[in-house]
């Protein structure tokens, strides 16, 4: 991706988002849907911030430990030499979380 | 955009997993194949339609164990001319389900 260090910055602010959200708690189902909608918010608040000539999609799974099998696959027809993405993947003991960040530069 | 492209987008990922999936049920060694089958064949139906978009498509499978999954997204875009799609199947095993993202070039 252009000079944007996608890489490390934005793992290290989404990973932060997360940690903000549902750090520290137990899979609630009644709060899990709260808790998605928190953390794309806030995640897209972040980088909007930075004021960057893009636009952003960020998408949050949260899902409950129980044994199940989870498989997630993304693919994309952009400009490689301008966009970009980044997943972070967060567990505790009774949930996993993915999220998601898709990085399209405006054509100008 | 967005009402062109659901009507678009809709048929072509169904169809992608119909093909990729169909009446299997889930298998672990094979769910990372047909992850990425689904979003590989969804994307080339789409760029085949030969609009002037960048195109993202996520899928996701999960077995079907009882267990909760949640998602949500959040877009920073141009409301008038980018959209998004989701189109959640199933079948006596699993869950799959298949967004799609669109902007304007």
């Amino acid at each position: 991706m252009e000079e944007y260090n996608s890489g490390d910055e934005l793992y290290l602010c989404v990973f932060q988002c997360i940690e903000g959200v549902i750090g520290g708690t137990d899979y609630n189902q009644s709060k899990v849907n709260q808790w998605t909608a928190s953390i794309v918010e806030q995640s897209l608040a972040h980088l909007v911030k930075q004021g960057r000539p893009l636009k952003y999609m960020v998408n949050c799974t949260i899902m409950q430990k129980s044994g199940a099998g989870l498989h997630t696959a993304n693919s994309c027809y952009w400009d490689t030499t301008t966009d970009g993405c980044c997943t972070v993947r967060w567990e505790n003991r009774t949930m996993y979380c993915v999220v998601s960040v898709f990085v399209v530069a405006l054509a100008l | 955009m967005s009402r062109v492209h659901t009507l678009h987008s809709i048929p072509v990922c169904v169809q992608s997993i119909e093909v990729t999936i169909g009446d299997n049920a889930y298998q672990q060694n094979r769910v990372n194949q047909w992850t990425t089958n689904v979003v590989e064949q969804s994307l080339s139906q789409l760029s085949k339609l030969g609009k002037p978009f960048k195109y993202i498509v996520t899928c996701v499978i999960m077995q079907k164990t009882g267990a909760g999954v949640q998602s949500a997204s959040a877009c920073f875009w141009d409301n008038t001319t980018d959209g998004n799609c989701s189109v959640t199947w199933e079948n006596k095993s699993m869950y799959c389900i298949v967004s799609v993202f669109g902007l304007a070039i």
